[in-house]
């Protein structure tokens, strides 16, 4: 996958979350987009939520299992959590890539 | 104990799911096994996955992932029986409830049911491993209820008392008999006992039951 897709499924993930309410107001989607951390819209049970439903639209979109660990992503820090879409998008990239 | 849950309730209409280090001894239509070490993070993915994709939903977990193994003074306790304990009960029961409450939250529905033992309450000599290992598990389920809250997943402790089994029986007559000797009702309890409070927890009335421990026989 590359990066536009990836963002284009993160997303779509973010989009259903928007959808079924989850989400702290109206999304304002851009790359720079805080998913973790100061200024996110997702509570820990909405950032659960996303990260399994994304991790499910990767598996159908590449048909491998796809598990997104939170500490294999470049420059995550788990003690000062902050993640951007495109941090992420850079990962699932690897992560497709990779396998 | 796993299998003569497994049993009772692939008896009683539910499609159960279970997991193992080794081949199943149990043929029900109702039952499937699948051979796999709790431990392993991508082995417990891997299950989860397929489980995900054959039936899309999981409405009840049974961590009951247990190993049994001769009871030692904790100063002659060697660190590969720790390590067991702790593979098993802590590693084991996290893997399976993190992978499975995943799968219950796109659902907003779950009963997780994590199984302790009554070696934590009444600090029996002999278990510090085992009981160490076991009251982790609480203290996780615990952690893992107050998560939850607010999804319609709830997480509960069982506790029995000492149940007739293969694992139990192979520490002999004498051991069974000092244990219990410290339970307070003395006597083993039966699957159907242990599976009567299991459906009460399990229940879709038991929503505001969650992080609780319910001890089998004993008065903490």
């Amino acid at each position: 996958m590359n990066e536009i897709e990836s963002v284009g499924l993160i997303e779509e993930s973010l989009r259903k979350l928007e959808s079924e309410k989850m989400i702290d107001g109206k999304l304002n989607f851009s790359e720079s987009l805080p998913l973790l951390g100061p200024g996110t819209q997702l509570d820990s049970l909405g950032f659960i939520s996303f990260l399994t439903d994304l991790e499910e639209r990767i598996s159908l979109k590449t048909d491998e299992e796809t598990y997104i660990v939170l500490n294999n992503i470049e420059n995550f820090d788990i003690n000062q959590s902050k993640l951007t879409v495109l941090q992420l998008a850079q990962h699932i990239v690897k992560l497709t890539n990779a396998s | 104990m796993g299998r003569a849950i497994a049993e009772y309730y692939a008896q009683n209409g539910f499609t159960v799911l279970g997991c193992g280090r080794g081949e199943s001894t149990l043929e029900l239509p109702n039952y499937r096994h699948s051979r796999l070490d709790v431990g392993d993070e991508a082995q417990v993915q891997s299950w989860v996955n397929e489980i995900k994709q054959e039936f899309g939903k999981i409405d009840i977990l049974i961590c009951n992932a247990g190993s049994v193994q001769s009871a030692l003074l904790m100063s002659v306790t060697p660190s590969e029986v720790l390590n067991t304990f702790l593979r098993t009960h802590v590693v084991g029961s996290f893997f399976v409830c993190r992978e499975v409450s995943k799968l219950m939250l796109k659902n907003k529905y779950g009963r997780i049911l994590t199984v302790s033992s009554l070696g934590v309450p009444m600090h029996l000599e002999g278990t510090a491993a085992y009981s160490a290992s076991k009251s982790a598990v609480v203290e996780m389920t615990k952690i893992l209820a107050k998560e939850l809250a607010s999804t319609g997943i709830t997480c509960n402790v069982l506790s029995p008392a000492l149940f007739k089994s293969e694992a139990t029986l192979a520490f002999g007559s004498d051991w069974a008999e000092s244990l219990i000797a410290k339970q307070t009702i003395k006597r083993y309890v039966t699957v159907e006992e242990i599976c009567n409070v299991i459906s009460f927890l399990i229940s879709p009335l038991s929503g505001p039951i969650t992080g609780q421990v319910i001890n089998m026989g004993f008065v903490n």
